[in-house]
């Protein structure tokens, strides 16, 4: 009971994070069809970019967290702007965008690798103290990342559910040329999609190496498997999909990895995703159109 | 109807528009005038280009030779949401709603122009004309059935009160007394208030019935053209749409 207990206080903070990134992922997904796997190196360099200020400019992480928030946010738009269009306007096969979206990531990962080594880095930041409840342990700061995560998504669910731009950007995923018809300016639309998908990523990526302690250039890489693992579960494009899906993923990985080796722990994800991609490749919260 | 649901309408009209997908002409040499206060219809074979035709007057496809202006603007190949700005509501064959989103979300987006303060209102207006769409304000246009679905299409281009209407086939998969109803009341409705109407529709014996002018393409091209009555007595149209085959000279290019 303890191991099952304890393992899933660890999913939980996992689940946290994961929620966060596959949101902003899946987002990009729906709005612009773009299956961005060069996510994971943007929440690198976003959470590398929080170091530099926590370490280097002597900012608190938390606030130095704001500088990769700002990196997500930016680095995404340029990316759509200057990458993902100018070859989505050729109307090549989503296929190429797949692997052009591939190539940015290594190139980002492996960039990043040539700039700081192969170290691996802390922010200066105390873990607060231990809480235990229901046989849990957190620390104060899995607690804030779990609290981050909370309102965040509270804040996204707000969003698409109750402003302008958040209708305007779930008219624009499910049919862009009705969207266009009906006066919405579907590319102001998208742009905003990438800098607020970004802003996500970029606190993804900040509180994964919060959550992680010690991290280098190459920690995300294996992370798109569970956010594509979570998009799957929960229908590709469906932001409230993403979160159900982030919190299974999560917490079934963590579980997964209190019994097993925890080494392996990524090959439930691999599992739950092609058992997805063969049984309901729409997902739970997603519709056969989707597909 | 409510006194603010459409605009006084303006003149749509094309001049020897060609019209096509990477740069091959569906519908070429089109020459079509639809006024204020008239049903235009456009009635032809499957694959005649009708469908190819009304997107390139919204700017869903591309213009390739002639205009199209509506009043005084000329909008060929203007982007769809510079076409909407203008006054041209259009309603798609299919994909006319967003179906995770519910009715009246559907309507806020049609609405997307409008001040946050003008929505409310203008909702209650095309509520007033569509009443049973009040009942189902808060479910997904997706779960809707086919006659709710298109009232919901239709009142969504009503909330920007377009001074022209271009709709495409809105009685498709519809059971033929709900086609009626549609058309008879809400589409004929429209241009009795004021607003300029071009229709395509399949079902021509029920178009030609609300309409006061009637274009009939085939092969891409304008092959005929009058008044119902003239084309009722015209052996070829008769022939061909009221209850014989389709031309010869139609394609399968739509």
């Amino acid at each position: 009971m303890s191991v099952f207990l304890s393992s899933l206080g660890f999913g939980l903070i996992s689940a946290a994070v994961l929620a966060i990134a596959t949101v902003g992922f899946t987002m990009q997904f729906a709005v612009t069809n773009v299956l961005n796997l060069a996510y994971g190196s943007v929440m690198i360099n976003s959470a590398f970019v929080t170091y530099y200020l926590n370490y280097h400019a002597h900012l608190n992480a938390w606030v130095a967290m704001i500088g990769g928030v700002f990196t997500g946010a930016v680095a995404s738009y340029l990316l759509n702007r200057f990458v993902f269009t100018p070859f989505q306007r050729r109307n090549l096969l989503p296929i190429t965008i797949v692997i052009v979206a591939l190539g940015v990531d290594l190139c980002g990962t492996f960039g990043l690798q040539a700039i700081i080594g192969g170290s691996y880095f802390s922010y200066k930041q105390s873990l607060g103290r231990e809480i235990h409840f229901w046989g849990m342990y957190f620390s104060t700061l899995q607690l804030i990342i779990m609290g981050i995560c909370v309102v965040v998504l509270g804040l996204i669910h707000w969003l698409l559910k109750y402003t302008r731009l958040g209708k305007a950007m779930r008219a624009t995923s499910a049919n862009p040329n009705l969207a266009r018809n009906s006066g919405v300016r579907t590319q102001r639309v998208i742009s905003s999609t990438w800098l607020i998908s970004g802003a996500l990523c970029g606190l993804a990526g900040t509180v994964f190496a919060m959550n992680t302690g010690v991290f280098d250039a190459t920690s995300a890489q294996l992370y798109i498997v569970l956010m594509l693992a979570a998009m799957f579960l929960g229908g590709p494009g469906s932001a409230y999909g993403a979160m159900i899906g982030a919190v299974t993923i999560g917490v079934a990985t963590e579980l997964s990895a209190g019994y097993f080796n925890p080494q392996y722990k990524e090959v439930i994800a691999f599992v739950v995703l092609l058992g997805m991609l063969t049984f309901r490749p729409y997902g739970l919260f997603g519709s056969e159109k989707t597909n | 109807m409510s006194v603010e649901l459409t605009k006084q309408g303006l003149v749509l009209s094309t001049n020897g528009l060609s019209a096509g997908y990477d740069g091959r002409p569906i519908v070429s040499d089109i020459t079509i005038e639809a006024t204020p206060g008239k049903v235009v219809s456009v009635v032809g074979p499957n694959g005649s280009g009708k469908s190819t035709l009304l997107k390139s007057l919204v700017g869903v496809v591309k213009v390739l030779e002639g205009h199209v202006t509506v009043g005084e603007h000329e909008i060929t190949n203007l982007a769809p949401e510079e076409v909407a700005m203008i006054g041209v509501g259009y309603v798609p064959q299919i994909d006319d709603v967003f179906p995770p989103l519910s009715v009246k979300e559907n309507l806020e987006i049609g609405g997307y122009l409008l001040s946050r303060r003008e929505i409310p209102g203008r909702i209650d207006a095309v509520l007033d004309f569509f009443p049973k769409l009040k009942t189902m304000m808060t479910r997904k246009a997706g779960k809707l059935s086919g006659g709710e679905r298109k009232m919901l299409a239709m009142g969504r281009v009503l909330m920007l009160s377009p001074s022209v209407l271009v709709l495409d086939e809105p009685t498709a998969n519809l059971a033929p007394m709900v086609a009626t109803q549609l058309l008879e009341e809400f589409v004929r409705g429209f241009a009795d208030f004021g607003s300029t109407v071009l229709l395509v529709e399949q079902r021509a014996k029920a178009a030609l019935r609300i309409s006061d002018w009637t274009y009939v393409l085939g092969g891409g091209k304008v092959v005929l053209a009058g008044a119902p009555k003239d084309l009722e007595q015209n052996p070829l149209f008769v022939e061909s749409f009221l209850g014989g085959s389709a031309p010869s000279r139609s394609t399968s290019n739509e």
